[in-house]
């Protein structure tokens, strides 16, 4: 016994019982839930058998009956196109501020880090702000797109089936902007000044340098970002939340709000877990690219 | 000569593209300050002729943000903590060692660090329900919040560790120092710093939190201003003037400690991402 005590207080035991505290913590409230997700995914789970923990197993018939739904293939498109399209307009607006506040000048990294702001914001915030500069009679951005000649008549970006989604892409893309240009901003950073100055002797032109250095040179950043994005974009909710709520009529729904809509709005727990089980697996994907692009930094 | 005028000029572009950028938080700020009319006039008027500051108690007032904004800062307090105590101890035994259990232990970390809370809620949710929590909705979006962040902390707080030479400790340690007394002394104050940072980030995320509180707080009482928000924010609501009065009164504390803390806040934001 005293041996124990005298290893918590002055060995080994010191650090394991640091360690082993947060990973109880963390497997009780995301490890188990994670399990008890995939258990519900295969139970038939309503209102009345909520508080019970004996409930039927129904095998795969949450998830036959979830893709014979009429609403289910349109938004796993959304999904991907939100994913898709969020994630080149973040990274490729991202890459050009990045490359433009690359060029050393006074005052440059603290207007840089300015542009983090809408990383800090509540993301209830961000999606009120764009709920109002995407309203269609009023809306500030259908004002300036007029002005310059792009749009004739209003776009009613919240409410136009056609408009709805791109309503939310565009505040995402507004939201991640700024991450992935501070992230593209230090991996630009790495690279050796000499490189650049050698290709400058040699002759090549500002393009050329581009791909033949910068490019290569990002290679691993690039994919570390572009998973980081689709694990953000997959984690989006509040602007769907703050702008259109899914709607018009599933338009702008995607996985991530439509499992919550159905576990929360609907009561219907177990599709709601059936979708999760499906995201998560998408996720987990994602992650181990993520992880794997950034293992030697991680190993310090 | 010819640098200045570069330097100058680069700075002129890039004061344009931080303008443009910023633009909807100087949107919410200018709308706040209008009348009720004036917000809906065409062309918008991009300054307000007669700022309305009395909005601001108003919106206070019949919204009860003093309530709601409460709310947040003992969810956002209470998360933090709990982080902050569970964390920093993982995060120093993952900086100090260097083996296969090591590599095991970060890789579960940065893969819980990613699972989306809209969709871990359903399960967490159910389980809470099971076992009584959701009579204390507060206390169970605190424990969420804390299992949703904390392997980003730990994440942030490991790198800084790396940063404190172990050397250092066993200084301590030959001098006498327990290993509790070497962490305290030593390892603790000289990672300060770091760890401050990473519980402010971890404090914006908890203090804007929506998903969680959103399904778990049902009571309005205990609800913070993000759902306030999102209630005020009805489906065809018209009083925007009143809704960026209340996203202004959110938003500024955590803007003002953004802008005080900015250069400390960005380098921890990408050691935790990259590194």
């Amino acid at each position: 016994m005293k041996r124990i005590l005298s290893s918590v207080t002055d060995g080994k035991g010191f650090d394991i019982g640091l360690v082993l505290l947060p990973l109880a913590f963390l497997f009780v409230l995301s490890g188990l839930p994670l399990v008890y997700n995939v258990v519900m995914s295969f139970q038939e789970v309503d209102m009345f058998s909520l508080g019970s923990f004996v409930r039927p197993f129904v095998g795969f018939k949450n998830y036959v009956d979830l893709f014979s739904q009429p609403e289910t293939a349109p938004i796993l498109l959304n999904t991907a196109l939100f994913v898709t399209a969020s994630i080149a307009g973040q990274f490729i607006i991202g890459f050009g501020l990045a490359l433009f506040f690359w060029m050393n000048f006074p005052g440059a990294s603290w207007l840089r880090g300015l542009f983090l702001v809408s990383w800090v914001m509540p993301g209830l915030v961000v999606g009120a702000i764009w709920n109002w500069i995407l309203s269609g009679d009023f809306g500030v951005l259908n004002f300036f797109l007029r002005e310059m000649g792009v749009i004739a008549g209003n776009i009613f970006w919240r409410s136009d089936p056609n408009y709805s989604l791109w309503a939310v892409i565009i505040a995402n893309i507004w939201l991640g902007t700024s991450f992935n240009m501070i992230l593209l901003s230090v991996g630009l950073s790495a690279i050796p000044r000499d490189l650049y100055e050698a290709a400058e002797l040699d002759g090549a032109t500002a393009l050329q340098r581009f791909f033949t250095i910068t490019l290569p040179m990002m290679r691993s950043t690039i994919g570390a970002i572009i998973a980081l994005g689709l694990i953000f974009t997959l984690q989006q909710f509040d602007l769907f939340a703050g702008i259109t709520s899914g709607g018009p009529n599933n338009s702008s729904n995607v996985t991530q709000y439509w499992a919550w809509d159905l576990s929360f709005r609907q009561y219907d727990f177990a599709k709601g877990a059936t979708i999760s089980a499906i995201m998560i697996v998408f996720v987990m994907l994602a992650s181990v690219v993520y992880v794997r692009s950034t293992r030697h930094e991680v190993r310090g | 000569m010819s640098d200045q005028i570069r330097n100058r000029l680069m700075l002129g572009v890039a004061l344009v593209l931080a303008a443009i950028y910023l633009f909807p938080l100087y949107w919410m700020y200018v709308t706040a300050l209008k009348t009720g009319s004036a917000v809906f006039a065409t062309p918008p008027n991009f300054l307000p002729s007669t700022p309305q500051w009395s909005v601001y108690p108003y919106v206070w007032e019949s919204r009860n943000m003093g309530r709601y904004l409460w709310n947040s800062l003992v969810i956002a307090l209470g998360a933090v903590s709990l982080v902050a105590v569970l964390g920093v101890g993982c995060a120093y035994v993952l900086a100090r060692y260097r083996n296969v259990w090591v590599d095991v232990g970060l890789f579960l970390i940065l893969m819980l660090q990613v699972l989306p809370a809209s969709l871990m809620v359903t399960p967490i949710f159910v389980g809470f329900s099971q076992f009584g929590l959701l009579e204390t909705p507060r206390l169970a979006v605190i424990l969420a919040i804390a299992a949703k962040t904390m392997p980003f902390f730990v994440v942030l707080v490991r790198a800084t560790f790396m940063s404190v030479p172990m050397e250092l400790e066993e200084a301590a340690l030959v001098d006498g120092n327990s290993r509790i007394g070497a962490f305290f002394n030593i390892a603790l104050p000289l990672a300060r710093n770091g760890i401050l940072v990473s519980a402010i980030l971890i404090f914006m995320q908890a203090f804007g939190e929506f998903v969680y509180s959103k399904s778990m707080i049902q009571a309005v009482e205990l609800q913070p201003a993000s759902v306030g928000l999102n209630t005020f924010m009805g489906p065809n609501t018209n009083e925007w003037n009143n809704i960026m009065a209340y996203a202004t009164i959110y938003v500024t504390p955590v803007l003002a400690v953004f802008v005080l803390l900015q250069r400390r806040i960005v380098s921890g934001l990408t050691s935790g991402a990259l590194k």
